[in-house]
This record gives structure tokens, sequence and C-alpha cells, in this order.
């Protein structure tokens, strides 16, 4: 085995591939057992009461076949639901590679790089409802920052962005990737960040450096993160209404709608806040197989250490 | 909630003593207690004084206290709808424009009948605010009051007189039938912007032909409907209307105008996209000439630009409709309700009977600037306020609300028409017509199939 | 001969090694830029919008014509009816963001210590229970979360958001904390109990210095969602006096009055604190591991 691949072994081991471990030599006993179960304790005391009964109010609120039948009589259900998979399908998607990328960008040790970094969060750190009007006001058709750019320098009269169904899609999924790219970036960052140093060390002396290592030793390790935070953005983003509700306020003629949205208006505007609960609950059918993914992944990664 | 110390109650009695010079009775009856009372914030700092004065007086009548909330428009229909579904509710919801809340809640029976507090002021009302004030309640099969109305909207037109003028028009001019009105400012966008660059993207109306945005567009094709003589859309019993051809002619009728507007160029093409705050920016910029939206707000919120608000802005009430007669404005009413399991609904009565006395409500509504109109002829009548020409507005607005012909809102109906607002299924039509090129027939026909659908659901029986 | 064959060719990998590593810092110049155009545009225009007076908002300008910090001034002064109570809800917001970021940390890393590190046998429930807190979108649970804080009493209480986000951050934070936790190696608790540690001085000592990247990086995320949250805070506080500036500035959507240069001051002033802590805490970001004692 070149050292390269046995530094990789050993990375792996560390991570866990290897099926033997078993925690603390083998398992908590004894007083260590008291010890867990006090660790575990917090958690499962905020989870039994903050967690179950809104769950499954929420999810009782959802319970009515009737709901649904309204829901699917709805015209613009079906576009909804297209929507909401173009939003969630690029917007995670395209987001989460695109931080992937950056992390490579933002590991580097100069100091412009680092400073940078502070910049690039400016649009996480930024509330979300003053962000997104800004958002609406920069691609207004009349006024907005944009089209007054493109006439200035350009002579150019921009068009109305927001009154065509895919730029305003786009402009949500823009705006949507703009806020978050930071934060997923971040996290992507420590986990590359805590990748072993003595790696990559070891994959140089076999000669392997810049995209051969990246390949061999900073991917595999990524990877496990990576699709976590994947799944988990995917819940997120199912669950996002700021940025379509700002920016172009699910027009023109509800054609940019997402099923977040969609809810809102059914609980809020129309005051049926079970419709509302049924809407989003109308994603499980998506959000389960993905959920119950993350939960293998997790558990599967877990057993094996 | 705080328990009223006892020293509090004693002044409180001994204040009502004093006051009691005009004797009122309910307040004999009622318990010492605190009542929390969520409240729309206003939109200038006077409304709210002027509520929070009217409850100061209401507490040292009384001997009650009340616990105030007040919190935006929006919040308020979020916190409701949450406090009414968790059952988790205040004592007394007080609600500028409730369309959205009431109807539904007291078809569910989840409102406090509070038919004994309009009736000390039934006889003083306006019919429209009655209705307004009234909802069929599902499980106890009728009608009833639900709603303790103190105050009503109306909608006039808002007019920047001074580009009229410059466009060389003059408003005295203007038509004073409903189409030929609102064509009137197709000259006058056309030539503004021969005057030069700064005019280069004005438009004359601004159509709020958008699916954004709660009620603004619904508002405005009802009107639309109304001067087509196609008022009888839903009826006083539920019933909803789309088979009757006067109906159905004042629809198309109404989708071909507001679309052919858009389309000649007359409307900026953002309106279709503009949500609650894009058409009030837009007539506070000055990117078009008039518009049509509710209550003064708009005037009001430029009150200390003295230019604007005293030599620039006008406000025009109704022309008539396209026949030539005179249109009813459709108000809406705004006042406190009552959820059920309230902890304190005597008191939450008590204020909204004090409240609803004529003086009070005058008194609270001047403190507004007059924001909203009463709900009650003769107070216009007797205080000279509401009809002085110190104002530039009040009394075209008063006019329109309290004194004109008026009809109530449908939601009171029927609350499916709540449903069809929220699907915006009217500007949905035009933006059909717009966008995918659909012609006026079908998309009336497909709008009336979908608000057939949606009260079909919704029985009286 | 060869020599200088191979000298010559030494030079020219030299020379390309060179040219490469300088298109390289080319590219991320490049890149560099975008970011910094990409992330600054609509703050830009937030700038811009708070920086004028209030008639020429919408003037369609590129940068601003007339600049005053009227805005901010207002702000600061606490001067218009809707920032009548700025400051207090900014130390409410700095009550809630600091607990609920204490609070997630905590009680996230407790968990993720036990199920991965400790290998609680029963760990894998917990897991699941974290993850059936996002079945449902945050924002459709308000109604049921707002009726059960009711039922505990806690209505109107900055308690009962902060334990409401909490609710909401942690299991994020035990999923990511269980990532990071692979990378480090069980040997190193092991040799710490051996030396006599209990699992309290493993958690102390060992695991989370070595989980510092992590905690920055969740403790952040943390932060930013209380900071920034705002119908939770709304729903479950009546008061304005207990609402954070989050929630005021929602105000700002109900008036007439367009008063977007206050509310984008506003919102410039709020984003403030977060990166500054962000700023205060970067460089543990930077932590990495050290493989110092143990030899795998």
């Amino acid at each position: 085995m070149s050292t390269t691949q046995q530094a990789v072994a050993i990375g792996r081991g560390l991570i866990g591939r290897r099926p033997v471990r078993r925690g603390w030599f083998g398992g908590v006993h004894g007083a260590d057992y008291v010890w867990a179960i006090a660790f575990a304790l917090p958690y499962a005391a905020i989870f039994l009461a903050f967690v179950v009964y809104p769950i499954c109010f929420g999810i009782w609120m959802g319970s009515s076949l009737a709901l649904y039948q309204e829901l699917f009589s709805d015209p613009r259900y079906l576009m909804t639901v297209a929507n909401t998979l173009i939003y969630v399908g690029i917007g995670v998607n395209l987001k989460l590679f695109v931080a992937f990328l950056l992390t490579g960008f933002f590991i580097r040790k100069s100091w412009w790089t680092k400073a940078l970094l502070v910049v690039f969060i400016l649009p996480w750190a930024t509330p979300a409802l003053p962000a997104y009007i800004s958002i609406h006001w920069f691609l207004s058709g009349t006024w907005g920052l944009l089209n007054s750019a493109l006439y200035d320098m350009f002579n150019i009269d921009g068009p109305i962005y927001l009154n065509d169904r895919w730029m305003g899609l786009s402009a949500n999924i823009g705006a949507y990737i703009w806020k978050t790219l930071p934060f997923w970036t971040v996290i992507l960052l420590a986990g590359r960040m805590s990748v072993p140093q003595e790696l990559y060390e070891a994959a140089a002396v076999d000669g392997a450096t810049g995209l051969r290592r990246f390949k061999h030793v900073t991917l595999p390790l990524m990877a496990n993160l990576y699709l976590v935070c994947t799944l988990l953005d995917m819940v997120f983003a199912l669950g996002d209404f700021n940025s379509t509700f700002f920016v172009s306020g699910g027009g023109p003629a509800m054609s940019t709608e997402v099923l977040a949205t969609l809810g809102i208006r059914y609980a809020f505007t129309l005051g049926v806040p079970n419709l509302g609960v049924a809407t989003v609950m109308s994603a499980l059918p998506v959000l389960l197989p993905l959920v119950i993914l993350l939960m293998r992944k997790l558990r599967m990664s877990e057993g094996q250490l | 909630m705080s328990i009223v110390s006892r020293r509090l109650l004693l002044t409180g009695s001994l204040g009502a003593v004093a006051a009691g010079t005009l004797s009122r009775p309910y307040i004999a009856n009622a318990a010492a207690g605190t009542a929390t009372v969520w409240a729309t914030q206003g939109f200038v700092p006077a409304e709210d004084e002027a509520f929070r004065k009217t409850v100061a007086d209401y507490e040292k009548l009384s001997g009650n206290k009340i616990e105030l909330s007040s919190m935006p428009f929006m919040a308020l229909n979020q916190k409701s709808i949450s406090a009414l579904t968790s059952g988790d509710v205040p004592d007394l919801i007080f609600h500028d424009a409730p369309t959205t809340i009431l109807p539904q809640n007291a078809w569910n029976d989840k409102l406090v009948d509070v038919s004994d507090v309009v009736e000390t002021q039934k006889s003083k009302m306006t019919e429209s605010s009655l209705l307004n004030s009234s909802f069929y309640n599902s499980v106890t099969k009728q009608r009833s009051y639900y709603l303790c109305c103190v105050k009503q909207g109306a909608t006039p037109f808002h007019i920047w007189g001074d580009l009229v003028e410059k466009a060389g028009f003059k408003l005295s001019d203007v038509p004073k039938t409903w189409d030929k009105y609102w064509e009137f400012f197709k000259p006058v966008q056309t030539e503004l912007r021969k005057l030069g660059s700064q005019y280069r993207k004005i438009y004359g109306i601004g159509l709020q032909i958008t699916t954004v945005g709660p009620n603004d567009s619904t508002n405005l094709f009802n009107h639309f409907m109304i001067a087509n003589g196609g008022k009888d859309i839903v009826t006083s019993d539920g019933k909803l209307h789309t088979a009757d051809p006067a109906v159905r002619a004042a629809a198309e009728h109404s989708v071909n105008f507001m679309t052919g507007l858009y389309k000649d160029g007359f409307v900026p093409p953002e309106a279709l996209s503009w949500n609650d705050a894009d058409d009030n920016n837009g007539y506070h910029e000055k990117l078009f000439v008039m518009d049509f939206d509710g209550t003064l707000s708009t005037e009001l919120a430029s009150i200390k630009n003295e230019q604007a608000y005293w030599h620039e802005m006008v406000v025009m009430g109704l022309p008539n409709g396209n026949d030539g007669k005179p249109m009813p404005m459709q108000t809406g009413a705004g006042g406190g309700f009552i959820p059920k399991g309230a902890k304190n609904v005597a008191v939450a009565k008590d204020f909204m009977k004090y409240f609803m006395q004529p003086d009070v409500l005058n008194e609270n509504l001047k403190g507004g600037l007059g924001r909203w109109v009463p709900p009650m002829v003769q107070i216009v009548k007797d205080d000279p306020f509401w009809l002085s020409s110190n104002d530039p507005f009040r009394k075209v607005y008063v006019e329109e609300g309290t004194l004109g012909p008026t009809i109530a809102n449908y939601y009171g109906y029927n609350p499916a028409y709540g449903q069809v607002a929220a699907e915006q299924l009217w500007t949905q039509a035009c933006a059909e017509v717009i966008k995918n090129g659909a012609t006026v027939q079908a998309a009336v026909d497909k709008a009336f199939k979908r608000a057939e659908e949606i009260f079909a659901k919704v029985s009286f029986s | 001969m060869s020599a200088t064959r191979a000298g010559s060719r030494r030079l020219h990998s030299k020379l390309h090694y060179r040219l490469q590593r300088y298109a390289v810092e080319a590219a991320c110049m490049v890149l560099g830029f975008v970011i910094f155009v990409w992330s600054l545009t609509p703050i830009y225009n937030m700038w811009l919008i708070a920086l004028d007076s209030h008639e020429s908002i919408f003037s369609g300008s590129l940068y601003p014509m007339a600049p005053t910090l009227e805005a901010f001034r207002v702000v600061i002064y606490q001067d218009f009816w809707y920032l009548a109570r700025f400051w207090h809800q900014f130390g409410n917001s700095f009550i809630v963001g600091l607990s609920v970021t204490f609070l997630t940390l905590l009680i996230g890393s407790l968990a993720s210590f036990t199920i991965g590190r400790m290998r609680l046998r029963q760990g894998w429930l917990l897991t699941n229970a974290a993850l059936m807190t996002y079945v449902i979108p945050a924002s459709f649970l308000a109604i049921p979360m707002y009726r059960i804080m009711g039922i505990y009493d806690l209505s109107n209480h900055l308690s009962s958001v902060i334990l409401a986000l909490t609710t909401f951050a942690t299991p994020y934070a035990i999923f990511i904390f269980s990532q990071y936790g692979k990378s480090i190696p069980m040997e190193l608790d092991e040799s710490a109990r051996i030396d006599g540690a209990n699992p309290m001085q493993v958690y102390l000592r060992i695991y989370l210095p070595l989980m510092a990247p992590a905690l920055v990086a969740v403790g952040t995320y943390a932060l930013l969602l209380a900071w920034n949250e705002y119908l939770y805070n709304f729903l479950l506080l009546s008061t304005p006096q207990s609402m954070t500036v989050a929630v005021a500035l929602a105000q700002f959507l109900n008036s007439d009055e367009s008063p977007w240069n206050f509310m984008m001051a506003t919102a410039i002033i709020y984003s403030i604190p977060p990166i500054l802590l962000y700023y205060g805490f970067r460089r543990y970001m930077a932590a990495g591991l050290t493989m110092g004692g143990v030899k795998g």
C-alpha cells in the first residue's frame, strides 16, 4: 500500500469505517452509565417538554383527509409543488456544492482571504426581513438598483424581473442562496479544517498533491458531513417562506409560490391553520424518505464506530 | 393577569360617581376585573394615542383594568388566529379590518355573541355597518352580531393634483362616470411624459392589479363590479350569483377594462407583483398620478409634508357607475370582538359598550386624525370636525363612507368570499389575460367556476 | 549534456510551477472579487436607502446623492415611534441570543458526547427524537408551541422563546457535533480514562477543546437564529417591552409612511453584534486537530 493509502486508511479508521468500534472500552458500564444518562437528560427533557406535544398536535392538525382533498382541488397546488421541487432541488444542491468549493478558497492562509470571510458572513448575519426586502427593491423594474445601473451604465431598459415566473423563481432561489450560503460554507469549512494535518502530510510524502490529494484525502473524509448537511438543508429549505414571501411575494399571479408560502397563506391570510399544516405535510412523502435516509446515515456510521 | 388593587378600585368607583353625571347604567353592574386586549397598531402615531386615551378614560370611569398590547396589522392576524386555534385567547381583540378572522371564526362558533352590546347603539348605526358586524354561525344556525363596530373604512381616489395640472388638465373636468373617470388619466400620463426626463417613467394609473398583498385587489375589483352593475354577485343571504348574466357581464367588462389599462401601458408593469407596501411607495414617490386605495392613511402619512398635504394631494369620492347612476361605496367595519373562552367577557363587553357610545367613538376617531369614519350618521352631522373644510380631504371621505350610499362587504354574507379573496381569483383572471393571453371570457369563466366550487363547500343548512 | 537537459528541465518546471501559482493566485483574486460583490450588493442597497433622506429613497440613483446619517441618528436616539424602545429590545435580543446559544451548545454537545463518545446503547433514541423535530417546519409549529407555552404558564416570558428556539436549534447541533466528533480518535478519551479522568473531565478537557471549530460554527448558527428570528419571538411575547428588534423591524411594514431609511438603518445597526461576536471567536475555528499523544 502506498503511504497515501495507508494514511487514508488510518483517516478512515478515525472516522470510523472499521467495524469493530464499540465506544469506550467496548461500552459504558458502571458509574459511567450514570454519567451517560445524565448527559442525555437535558436533551431528553427538552424533547419531552417541547417537541412531543407540538409535533403530535401539528400532525393532528394536518390529519383530516378532507384537508388534502381541498388542497388538491386548489388549482395552484400542483404549480406550487413544482416550484418547491425546483426551489429545494436547486437551492440546496447548488448552494452546498458552491459552499464546498468555497471551503477550498477560504482555507487558504492569506490575510485578505480571512478578511473576506468576515464580509462573506454579512448576508447571514443580516436579519432576513430587511435583507429580502432590499433584494425585492433591488430588482424593482422601475427604480430598483439593478435596472438603474443598467440604464445609467449601458443605457439598457431592464425587464421587470418579478413579472416573470422563471425570473421570479430564480430571484427567490438566488436570494435564499445569498442568505444561507455563508452558513453552510462555515460548517463545511470547519469540517475541512478538522481533517487531520497528518493525513495531508502523509499524502504529500506519497507525492499526492493538489487535485489528487483532494480526491483521495479531503473528499472521502468530508463526504459524510456533506451528505448530512444536504439532507438537513432540504428540510430547512422546505420550511423557508421568508425569501419567497418578501422577494417575489409568490407572484406574479401566484406562480412562484412554494409550499411554505402557500401554507402560511392558508394559515394566516385565509385563517385556516389546519389547511396550512396540511400543505407542508403534503411534502412528507418526499420529506420522510429524506429524514429516514438521514437517520440511517447517522446511525450506520455510528454503529461502525 | 394582575389583580386590581383595592385602592385603584376605590378611586375608580369614586371617579365613576364623580363623573357619573351622565348615568351609565351598565357600569353599576360590572365587577372590577382585568381584561386583556389586543389591538391593531395604528398607521400613524396619533391613532395609537387616541386608542390609549380611550382605554385610560374607561379605566378611570369603570375601575376595571385593561392590559393592552398593540401590534401591527398582519401580526395581529397571525396572533389572533394562533390564539383562536389553540384556545389561549385574550378577552378582546380590536381589529381595524377583521375580514380574515371574523367570518370563519363566527361560522365555527368560536366567538362570543355581542348582540347585547350592539343593541345599545343599533338605532344610530348605518345599515352597512350593522351588516358588516353580523355573521352566520353554523352551529347555532343563525346570523348574529359578532363585531362591535366603532369605525368604518371607505376607499377614495388619491390623486396628485399638481401632476394633473402640470399635464395641462383640470380635475374639475374629470368625467362623472366610472370608466371615463379612469380614462381621464391616460392623456395625463401622455402629456406628462412629454415634459422631460424626470417624467420618463411616470404612469397615469396605479391600478393594484396584483395577486400579492392582502385585500387591495379584491376591494378594487369589487368596486369595478359595483360600477358595472354587478354588485349583487353575493347577496346578503350568502348566495353566489355567478349565473346571473348581469353579474357575468359586469365581471367581463371589468376584467376587460382593467387589463386594457395595463396592456395599453397606463399602469406600471410592476403592478402585477406589487406587495402591500409597493403601491403606497409608488404613490408617495409620484410614480403614478392616481390610485384607488382604502382610507386616508396615504394622506395622513404625509401630514407633515405641508406642500404635499395642503397643495398637491387631492382626494375624490366615487363617480357614478357606468349606467350614470350613483354607485354605492363598499365599506369595511372595524371594532372589537370577543373570542370564546375569554376569561373576562363581562369587562370586555363593558369596554365595548363604553367605546360604542357616540361621543367616545367620535373622540377616538378624531384623535386618529379621521383615518376612519364613524358608523353613525348623527355624529357626522353634529360634529363640525367631519364636514369642515379645514381639512382638504375629510369631507369627501366622510361623504363616501357615512353619508353617501354604501353597501356592506361580502365577507359577512358568506365566509366563502374570504377564500375567494385569499385566492385572489379576480386578479388571477386579469393575470391570465395579461400574461397567458387568455380571452376575457375564458378567464372570467375559470374564476367563476372556482368561486362556485368554493361557495359550494359552504352550506347554510 | 544530460546534466544541462536535466537542469533546463528543472528550470522549466520551476517556471511552470511559478506560472501555475500566479495563475491560481489570479483566479483566487477574481473569485474573491466575485464573492465580495455578490455578498455586498443587497447590503449596499440597504446602505443606500439608510443613507438617503426620506424623500429620495426611490430616486433610483446608484449612490447616495446627498448622504445623511439622519436615519442612524433616529435609530440611536429612538426618535421614531416604532423605535421608541429600540435599546431595550436590543437588550432583549442579547438575552435571547446568548441564552439560546449557550443552551444549544451545552445540551447539544452533551447529547452528542453521550451518543457518539460514550456510546450509550439507547443513544439512537435520542437521535431519532431529534430528527422528529424537523418533520414539520418550525413556522407551522408556531400555533401548538404557543399553546404549550400557555399550558406551562410561560406566556409572555422571554424564557418561552429561549426554550422554543433551543428546541429547534439543538437537533441540528447534535447532528453536526456527531459528525465532527468522528474525527476525534476514541483513543484520546480512553487514554484519559486510564489516567483516571471521569466522563465529565473527558468532556471538558478533551472533547470540548477539540470540538472548538464545530462549537464556533454551531454557536454562530444558534446565535443568528435567535437574533433574527421573528415568528416565535412575536407569537410568544405579547408586550412591546419584551420583544426583540427582529420583531420591531416587522412593524415597519405596517406603515404607510414608507420609513424605509429608518428600517434599513435599524437592520444595519442590528447586524453588527453577531458579526463582532463571530469575529471575536473566529480564531477558534482554525484550531484543527492535534494528534500529539496518540499513534494510530
